[in-house]
């Protein structure tokens, strides 16, 4: 049978088609179809053919495949309705089918042209590919989750253990006093980097206030923290939106 | 003053990040007539093309753009380290082509076109700006209605979105395709 001689041709996997609209495109060619006289019932065949050759359903993703088989053999029970008369050609129960996969056909053909434009495209180099300035709106970081900055924090206090970090008590540091401070820094100096900064505190005690004012200023929306990429430093940048303003004014 | 005129406008297109359009140029050079910015930006064009350098100024995404050449494309990524640029995948080229022929598209009658539920292309799509929301379509459900950014159009080298394959690309694509199965 014409379809077997396909799988045997082709391993072709489910995955490989965008949808069921592909998958009956692709067969249609195969087996050089006029598209406006679609065969249904051999094309049923092969396109359930194409369905068992998976063990198992994922109902996610083949249930659009599913609805499509559900449609072909709706047309075919359609068509084999006797009737009294001829149908006139926009009574073909095929018609729906066909429309949709002559649009889909179109969308197909537009996408290898953009791909060809795309392509193009990526080889010709702009300036504004550089990653832009940190403006507000355009940040194309990934902000970093809680975890990955306590990850990071309890990351510099173990180093900080480990080389002897005395705890010198009698020095009350206020979270306010704290958040000022950051924030004044940042406006000053611009972004800080995260592990830099906790590094540079003197006492354990500085670098816990420090943290928790750094979430604080995060959920208050003051300042954001942001990673270039996985496993890189993370960066706080202060919004622009909030300059003037402070978290609890 | 035209050919001063060329030479700040050149200047103005160098230090935009962004295609600078005629408007912008305008504002900038309030005197110049815009028939002479016109003629400036088309006079710089060609005279980059003519050069053969290492840039060009592009007409893309309704403004002007400094770009390198196609050719260069090799030493430019060697220099910034990079492999390759990501291209978009199958699904979300498909989907954002189902926008760009569409627009004010829903999410529904993008899935029924394409036979397959966009809910997830949609929103890398946005997450990536290449399309917008740009309202509620008065429909059971309020639906958000899509279509394509200026992102979208700088994406693919397109000056507007007329400048889309036009269906006669889209029916010889077609053609070729049945001419080469037979």
């Amino acid at each position: 049978m014409n379809a077997i001689e396909i799988s045997e041709g082709y391993q072709v996997k489910l995955e490989i088609f965008e949808g069921p609209l592909d998958l009956l495109l692709f067969l249609i060619r195969k087996k050089k179809i006029d598209i406006h006289d679609i065969p249904i019932a051999a094309i049923t065949r092969d396109y359930l053919e194409y369905l068992d050759r998976k063990e198992q359903i994922n109902l996610d993703r083949e249930a659009e495949f599913l609805f499509v088989s559900a449609l072909l053999i709706y047309i075919k029970s359609q068509m084999l309705l006797p009737r009294e008369k001829d149908l006139a050609e926009e009574e073909d129960p095929r018609r729906v089918l066909v429309n949709r996969l002559l649009e889909y056909q179109k969308v197909k053909a537009a996408c290898s042209l953009l791909r060809e434009k795309e392509d193009d495209q990526l080889q010709q180099w702009k300036r504004n590919f550089l990653p832009p300035l940190p403006g507000e709106e355009d940040l194309d970081f990934t902000e970093v989750s809680l975890f990955d900055l306590a990850e990071s924090f309890f990351m510099i206090m173990k180093r900080k253990a480990a080389q002897d970090f005395r705890v010198i008590k009698g020095k009350d540091i206020s979270l306010e006093d704290k958040m000022k401070e950051i924030v004044t820094v940042l406006e000053k100096d611009g972004p800080i980097d995260f592990l830099e900064y906790f590094e540079r505190q003197e006492f354990l005690e500085e670098a816990l206030v420090s943290f928790f004012c750094l979430l604080e200023l995060i959920k208050s929306r003051t300042v954001v923290a942001v990673q270039d990429d996985l496993f890189k430093t993370i960066k706080v940048w202060l919004r622009k939106d909030t300059r003037r303003t402070h978290p609890h004014d | 003053m035209t050919e001063r005129l060329k030479e700040i406008i050149e200047a103005l297109i160098f230090i935009s990040q962004d295609p600078l359009t005629e408007d912008r140029i305008k504002g900038v050079v309030e005197d110049a007539p815009v028939e002479d910015i016109r003629k400036a930006l088309e006079e710089l064009v060609a005279d980059y093309d003519a050069r053969n350098q290492g840039i060009r100024i592009i007409p893309i995404g309704g403004g002007y753009m400094f770009a390198t050449r196609q050719d260069h494309d090799p030493w430019v990524r060697r220099l910034l380290q990079i492999e390759r640029k990501n291209k978009l995948s199958p699904a979300s080229l498909e989907t954002l082509c189902t926008v760009a022929y569409n627009p004010n598209v829903t999410q529904a009658e993008i899935s029924a076109l394409r036979g397959v539920d966009s809910s997830g292309t949609l929103k890398t799509l946005l997450d990536k700006k290449l399309i917008k929301i740009i309202g509620r379509k008065k429909a059971p459900g309020n639906p958000l209605i899509y279509r394509t950014s200026e992102k979208f159009l700088q994406y693919f080298g397109l000056n507007s979105i007329e400048d889309l394959p036009s269906e006669e690309e889209i029916a010889k694509i077609l053609q070729e395709e049945k001419s080469s199965e037979s």
